[in-house]
């Protein structure tokens, strides 16, 4: 189209012509992509829900119903219970952990200072990196006798001797909360400064005129405010920090003696080290069923969002 | 308002954070120069008593990283192109048309963007074996593509919302088809949200670990997360220097090209997650 035709004021008919869709209904648009996740995501779920309530021999052949057999099961086998305990711990440290790092550093970076931009790449750095390499790397760093991590203490006097971070599972455990934490703030603080951006500065103004102290205006504020966003990362990070698989599995694969094993490596481990299929299909389904109800969670906090943002802009 | 002691101050606290941040790639590149027989000196220290370079040549020589590269980038572009070839379709409707089952649809999409391919690994294993499709790359580009479908129709969909349909209609006007002003007119404005959406999707591809580790068998098939991850899994003995090397190589390109496209993926992954 010409500049020049835009120019020209042409008398539009009070009904625009709408043309239609190749296909006549906009519901044809969804089909590849409907028929592609049914075919990826669907049928192994619904598959892994028939598996679970079948006995199933180690090379996935069905061998007859058993009910919640295999639910049964897992519940009076103790590593499974144990990995249940652990799940819930490494979920409420490292989501715990993450978000009371995460919202200073936001709060920080949402400022402006000298060198913010290269302040803010080197703390989104770990995001770019694959959990799977960043996981081999600390490994090796935290080598019991060659160590990087044990050569630094060492340097800087803090100890003597090396320490083996890897071979006890209680400071294993421990290490990968820490390295959990970790890669798990670039994605919350970009949430939070997301929702730091969309707090106009002008209220802190008023609030300043009126006299508040800034610890104030951050707690009767921004907090508020802040709100949305605070909710809406601690689900993400509990739906992502619940299924993950590559930093445990990679630094200490649930050892030593099944010590450090969560749900998604106890899973593993049974489907493709231990052959018990049924067991770990009843896994999945488990945390098929704990996902949906934080999807749920997550679907009631956007809509919250949703009709408040509508409510502002009437 | 730029003041240096306030500047200073938050350097300080920010620190420890980024020496953490910092500190593996300090590693990886320590390690990747260090001969052999200087790794496990004690004590144990920085820096090598001399660089041996070499190590990277040997290192994709020895490892076949070449083949894993080339399989990585294979994998991620085509499955990202296919999200993305699926999503602008289905995000167009949701954005330009209402019709009976747009929530149901919506809802899908979020269930199915929350489900990650780790819950579902027995289950896609199985299927696989059912098709023969075991042990081959082109079985990740689907299974990639497909998880990555849902998010990348909420991202698409947010951004198209913002396009203005004036444009669109004043086509129509002038006799264009509906498709001729989607791919003439519309497209050309969203490139944007397409160019963010298919890095977000190549990045998650280019970073899967579990699926590549339960379907891929053999060497020639590896993608670069289970090359660095066979080099060390059920190893006696694990030469770390080319594990290093490797994992550089294959890191500070994407954290390079990552730091350029952080503003405008901040931008688009707080439009798609948030909004």
């Amino acid at each position: 189209m010409s500049q020049s035709q835009l120019d020209i004021p042409i008398a539009v008919p009070a009904i625009s012509p709408r043309p239609k869709l190749v296909f006549q209904d906009p519901r044809f648009l969804l089909v590849p992509g409907l028929i592609l996740t049914i075919i990826i995501i669907g049928y192994p779920a619904g598959d892994l829900l028939w598996l679970s309530l079948h006995s199933v021999s180690r090379f996935g052949r069905i061998l007859g119903a058993n009910a919640f057999g295999n639910y049964r099961d897992l519940f009076l086998d103790p590593l499974f219970v144990a990995s249940i305990w652990r799940t819930l711990i490494w979920t409420v440290t490292v989501v715990g952990g993450t978000m009371a790092i995460s919202i200073p550093v936001a709060l920080i970076l949402n400022e402006e200072f000298h060198g913010r931009g290269i302040a803010r790449t080197v703390i989104m750095l770990p995001w770019s990196v694959s959990l799977t390499m960043t996981a081999v790397v600390w490994r090796w760093a935290l080598n019991g006798r060659a160590g990087l991590l044990n050569a630094t203490l060492m340097n800087l006097g803090v100890m003597q001797t090396p320490i083996e971070w890897l071979g006890r599972a209680h400071l294993a455990f421990c290490v990968e909360i820490v390295v959990g934490i970790l890669v798990s703030i670039p994605f919350t603080t970009t949430i939070l400064l997301g929702g730091l951006s969309s707090i106009p500065r002008d209220i802190y103004e008023a609030g300043a005129v009126d006299g508040g102290r800034p610890y104030r205006l951050f707690l009767h504020m921004t907090m508020p405010l802040l709100k949305p966003f605070l909710n809406i990362a601690i689900v993400l990070n509990i739906i992502y920090v619940f299924n993950s698989f590559p930093i445990i599995w990679v630094m200490t694969a649930g050892g030593p003696a099944d010590e450090t094993d969560i749900m998604v490596t106890y899973l593993y481990k049974l489907a493709f080290q231990f052959g018990q299929l049924g067991k770990a299909a009843a896994i999945s389904i488990i945390m098929l069923t704990i996902l949906l109800i934080f999807t749920i969670i997550y679907a009631t906090l956007l809509m919250r969002g949703k009709q408040s943002s509508v409510a502002e802009e009437v | 308002m730029k003041k240096p002691l306030k500047s200073a101050i938050y350097w300080i606290i920010l620190s420890p954070l980024m020496v953490l941040n910092l500190f593996p790639f300090a590693v990886m590149f320590f390690t990747a120069v260090k001969p052999r027989n200087e790794l496990f000196l004690y004590p144990p220290r920085w820096l090598p008593n001399h660089f041996r370079w070499q190590n990277f040549v040997d290192m994709w020589q020895q490892t076949g990283f070449g083949t894993a590269l080339f399989n990585s980038l294979y994998v991620s572009i085509t499955s990202a192109a296919l999200a993305v070839i699926l999503a602008i379709p289905a995000a167009y409707a949701l954005s330009r048309s209402r019709f009976r089952g747009q929530r149901a649809f919506g809802q899908y999409l979020l269930v199915t963007q929350m489900i990650s391919p780790m819950v579902l690994v027995l289950g896609l294993l199985q299927l696989l074996v059912l098709v023969g499709g075991i042990d081959n790359d082109s079985s990740l580009i689907l299974i990639y593509g497909a998880f990555n479908f849902a998010f990348t129709v909420m991202m698409l969909q947010s951004y198209f919302d913002t396009i203005g349909r004036e444009i669109e209609e004043a086509s129509w006007i002038d006799g264009a088809t509906r498709l001729r002003s989607l791919i003439r007119i519309f497209l050309p404005l969203a490139v944007p949200a397409i160019v963010v959406s298919s890095t977000v999707a190549f990045i998650n591809a280019w970073n899967e670990f579990v699926i590549a580790l339960t379907i891929l068998r053999s060497s020639a098939t590896y993608t670069l997360p289970l090359l660095v991850y066979s080099q060390v899994a059920g190893r006696y003995q694990i030469e770390w220097e080319q594990v290093m090397a490797a994992t550089l190589l294959a890191t500070v390109p994407a954290a390079i090209v990552f730091s350029f496209l952080q503003r405008y993926l901040i931008a688009g992954m707080t439009a798609g997650a948030v909004k």
